[in-house]
């Protein structure tokens, strides 16, 4: 089994793969951070008898990624699954975020997912099913205000990937669309699942289980996976209200736990 | 003057140890993670005892390449003092509530609590064969009633916070034996101290909530890190080396039946995979 990984040495990327190795697949990953992906891969090979191939990569510049597919079609690296990890977010409101920052958000999480989906999918490996991985978010439910353009950019997922799923059934294609809650994953993230306080521990999810059961579902064909019985529950709640009450709803959450911990540094999520 | 290396020197037993050790006119060299806890422990030390001979280093041990990193600039330090190191006091320590990875996929209570010790002393092993130097590592009672889990030491199936810690101790124990049974000979004596519990703000650091609640509630109920510092600074000072092997208040105590030379040997074996070391060359 050959996966292919982007956002691989961030922390549901490493995840992700250590999750990988363990089931003895071979690996490629990519991810902007030079020196985590040396670290991951070095990682993964003391541990695990692994094969591991890394490639840096910009999945926002079409040129970067050419250059890497260069290096896969070099190898005539074929795959059997692609999870798309890479995404982040910019915490606070629209207008106090630099410009340039919110729309790299569209760009990264949307537009470079869109590109790295089509050129790995085109590098699919024949005659066997393939699987694909999004990480959307449990955020993709509900219109968040004070994380807009994020939300968004995980509803655009969730949508595009349920539409896709359709569209590749035909291909021996399936599609997962992973909507989490909180992961425990870099230091911000736990400093704002601690600001929300008891709320943030219970719809945090434990990464070890999320990263298996993802690849267990994905297996199976499952098209969409929402870790936790809370999370499952608030979003079908998220579903039967109206969006504009759950917009002022989370406002106004959202507003008093950002106070405890505004001015975040770019997180990926 | 006898040079001491403590790691987690900034804040609760280290710091205490840091303090007691310059007291008594040992030469210090303190790690902590940022160079801001680093610089204020630095100064709160220097308020204490003026004539302190104190300095500190930051390094975010969790990562193996932070370690690599600050073993060579421990090693150029000590090559322009003394030449070599009396003791390595392994002490930094985290708690954990979920499953977090380092960037080499680690575990981060295992990462940190253990194999920057293993790697670290490792590193400084030349500094410390020069004056048949001591290493102590910070224990814990915990590390009783556990095994180690050999299959995933990472913990990796299913997480549970409280187990990673422990196992961790039981780690550092095992690799005090371990360093015991290849190095003893040669004159590099390995110990554990059980600080037993104490008022330190461990428990309270990038925590969820219910670990942060159960550890402000446990800690009242803790002793001040100043009582585990007499422990590290007795094995420091007794001029023939100690031969106990695991100390809590001074005293011998007892460890545990998991702690032998086979487990030992096999949680070296792992180690040495997982920093990409082989203890057996350092000699
Ligand atoms: N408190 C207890 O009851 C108890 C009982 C048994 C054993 N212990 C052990 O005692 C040791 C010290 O803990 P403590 O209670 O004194 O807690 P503490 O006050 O939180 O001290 C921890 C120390 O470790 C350092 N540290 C943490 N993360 C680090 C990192 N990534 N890189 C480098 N240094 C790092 C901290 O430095 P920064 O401040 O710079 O981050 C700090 O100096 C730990 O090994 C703990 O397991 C404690």
């Amino acid at each position: 089994m050959n996966v292919f990984i982007t956002g691989a040495s961030g922390g549901l990327g490493r995840a992700l793969a250590v999750e990988c190795a363990k089931r003895g697949y071979n690996l490629f990953l990519t991810d902007v951070d030079e020196d985590g992906l040396s670290s991951i891969k070095r990682g993964l090979e003391r541990r695990f008898n692994v094969t591991t191939a890394t490639c840096v990569s910009d999945l926002t510049s079409p040129q970067s990624v050419d250059e890497m597919l260069a290096v896969l079609d070099k190898h005539r690296l074929r795959l059997d699954m692609l999870l798309n990890i890479a995404g982040l977010d910019f915490e606070g409101s629209f207008i106090k975020r630099e410009r340039e920052e919110v729309v790299k958000i569209a760009t990264v999480n949307n537009a470079a997912t869109l590109r790295i989906t089509h050129a790995i999918l085109s590098r699919r490996k024949h005659g066997s099913r393939f699987f694909i991985v999004f990480v959307s978010s449990l955020a993709s439910m509900f219109p968040i205000p004070l994380k807009a353009a994020y939300a968004a950019s995980k509803r655009f997922i969730l949508d595009f990937s349920t539409s896709l799923n359709q569209e590749l059934k035909p291909l021996n294609a399936s599609v997962l669309t992973l909507c989490p809650g909180g992961l425990a994953t870099t230091p911000d993230v736990v400093k704002s699942i601690e600001a929300q306080g008891l709320w943030g521990g219970l719809t945090t999810n434990p990464l070890e289980l999320v990263a298996s059961r993802t690849l267990d579902k994905a297996l199976k064909g499952s098209c969409i996976y929402i870790p936790g019985l809370l999370n499952r529950v608030l979003s079908i709640i998220g579903k039967a209200i109206p969006r504009q009450w759950v917009a002022a709803l989370l406002y106004k959450r959202w507003s008093n736990a950002q106070k405890q911990w505004l001015n975040l540094p770019e997180t990926i999520l | 003057m006898k040079t001491v290396v403590i790691t987690g020197a900034t804040s609760g037993i280290g710091f205490e140890t840091a303090s007691l050790l310059t007291e008594k006119g040992y030469e210090v060299i303190g790690i902590g993670s940022s160079a801001e806890s680093c610089s204020s422990a630095e100064k709160q030390l220097l308020l204490r005892n003026p004539s302190a001979q104190v300095r500190f280093y930051n390094a975010d041990l969790m990562q193996l390449s932070e370690v690599s990193r600050i073993a060579k600039v421990l090693k150029e330090d000590l090559e322009a003092h003394c030449g070599n190191l009396y003791a390595l006091i392994n002490n930094a320590g985290c708690v954990r509530s979920w499953y977090m990875t380092t960037a080499e996929g680690y575990e981060q209570q295992f990462s940190l609590n253990f194999l920057a010790a293993f790697l670290l002393t490792y590193e400084l092993m030349p500094m410390l064969k020069k004056s048949r130097g001591r290493v102590i590592m910070t224990g814990s009672k915990s590390h009783k009633g556990v095994n180690v889990h050999w299959d995933d030491v990472m913990l990796s199936k299913c997480y549970n916070p409280l187990l990673a810690y422990k196992q961790s101790k039981l780690c550092d124990t095992l690799f005090a034996k371990g360093l015991n049974d290849m190095f003893a000979a040669k004159g590099i004596r390995a110990y554990v101290v059980d600080p037993g519990l104490v008022k330190t703000d461990i428990g309270n650091r990038k925590t969820g909530a219910l670990v942060n609640s159960i550890w402000s509630f446990r800690k009242h109920f803790g002793k001040a890190p100043s009582e585990p510092a007499k422990t590290y600074a007795f094995l420091c000072e007794q001029q023939i080396e100690p031969k106990g092997f695991y100390y809590h208040n001074c005293r011998e105590n007892a460890y545990s039946k998991v702690v032998t030379s086979e487990n030992a040997a096999r949680l070296f074996k792992l180690s040495e995979r997982l920093c990409g070391i082989r203890y057996g060359e350092v000699f």
